[in-house]
């Protein structure tokens, strides 16, 4: 697989961010299922630190992968795409990006606003971006937390669309996006 | 009438022992508690946090001249802690950490002080929960004269083990989220009391 993108297939690298994002916001909402319903305490804060570290690794690929999708060519979508599906795939793309920034900024925000610091595994501690308010933090906790559940909904939408393109359109988009399967130019099924 | 000399001097001595040629004066001193500040700080999930003790008494014997009747005894109100988070704080007074109901005073008594190269130290017991271990604090003192008084300025800071003390029972004595090392820094200023 070659390490670049082409017009045709995502690169090793873009694959690798891609999935890796996927597994972290995978373990994301979790982690935040699992410490919702724990009482003040050790375990809690546990859970709650590694949330935070993941979710700043997220920010951190993230930051990478835009910066990767500007510097190599985008896969073009299928043509049997309606004009009215190339804007919606567009829209969603464009929100999860928005959302693969906004979540995890908004939590580091809101730990800002509580007044804990953010460390990224115990290694090293990030800036607070905003003083001490409670007021703030109850209102960053519900935006923190609408807006999971929001990217929570694109991600599955994502995925349904992925599927749905895999199994029912039989076209490659999937298969682009898959490490372990060769891409076959001609092959596909239209 | 005349008081023969030897039994006046006598009635100093008796009166006022700290007049003795060998053994120089011990002012005492309390806690300024409106300018003192005494203070923690922990890592808590890998990033270092504040908190601080707002109701302690501090009751200091020292004079440099004469260390060997020098004391110093602070307690604190344990419950008085602050770490700018109600849930944190709720939590610290809990019984799986400082267990305040049960353990309402920490104490620091030294019974020896000695000259160190950067000033004091002051050596001696240290009680949390009810755990009591040897501790040494290491401390400077000056001496200001304010407005007729004279105020006194200690300052120090040192490094103790939370779990050494219990404070930390159950799921609390890891050590991955919340560190065992906890500074302990202080800034008193101290009046002395009149004679």
């Amino acid at each position: 697989m070659a390490i670049r993108n082409t017009t045709r297939r995502w690169g090793a690298i873009a694959q690798l961010l891609h999935w890796l994002i996927a597994l972290f916001i995978i373990a994301q909402f979790t982690l935040a299922l699992l410490f919702a319903d724990l009482p003040a305490g050790a375990r809690k804060l546990t859970l709650l630190a590694r949330h935070k570290s993941i979710g700043i690794s997220i920010l951190m690929l993230a930051c990478l992968r835009l910066g990767w999708r500007w510097a190599n060519p985008t896969p073009t979508l299928p043509d049997t795409l309606k004009p009215y599906e190339r804007s919606l795939a567009r829209f969603t793309h464009a929100l999860l990006y928005v959302l693969l920034f906004a979540v995890p900024f908004t939590g580091w925000t809101m730990s800002s606003a509580r007044g804990f610091p953010v460390s990224w595994f115990g290694l090293f501690t990030l800036p607070d971006l905003v003083p001490k308010d409670k007021s703030l933090y109850n209102m960053l906790v519900t935006t923190h937390t609408v807006l999971a559940w929001i990217l929570g909904g694109v991600v599955t939408l994502h995925l349904g669309a992925a599927l749905k393109h895999h199994f029912m359109l039989k076209d490659d988009v999937l298969r682009r996006m898959l490490p372990f399967v060769s891409h076959k130019p001609q092959g596909s099924a239209r | 009438m005349r008081i023969p000399a030897p039994s006046l001097a006598a009635f100093l001595l008796v009166s006022f022992p700290s007049f003795s040629a060998d053994a120089p004066a011990v002012p005492h001193y309390a806690l300024d508690a409106a300018k003192s500040t005494l203070e923690f700080s922990f890592t808590q999930a890998g990033a270092q946090n504040k908190g601080k003790f707002t109701h302690y008494t501090v009751n200091f014997d020292f004079s440099p001249d004469n260390l060997a009747a020098s004391r110093l005894e602070v307690t604190i109100d344990v419950a008085s802690l602050a770490t700018g988070d109600q849930e944190r704080d709720d939590t610290l007074r809990d019984a799986d950490l400082f267990a305040v109901k049960k353990f309402p005073q920490a104490r620091f008594s030294a019974t020896q002080i000695v000259k160190s190269a950067s000033g004091y130290e002051a050596v001696g017991k240290l009680t949390i929960r009810d755990a009591t271990r040897e501790a040494r604090v290491p401390f400077t003192f000056r001496v200001a004269s304010e407005a007729g008084t004279n105020a006194g300025y200690m300052a120090g800071k040192t490094t103790l083990k939370r779990l050494d003390y219990g404070v930390g029972q159950g799921d609390w004595k890891a050590t991955d989220q919340v560190g065992n090392d906890v500074s302990v820094s202080f800034a008193l200023r101290l009046t002395a009391a009149a004679h």
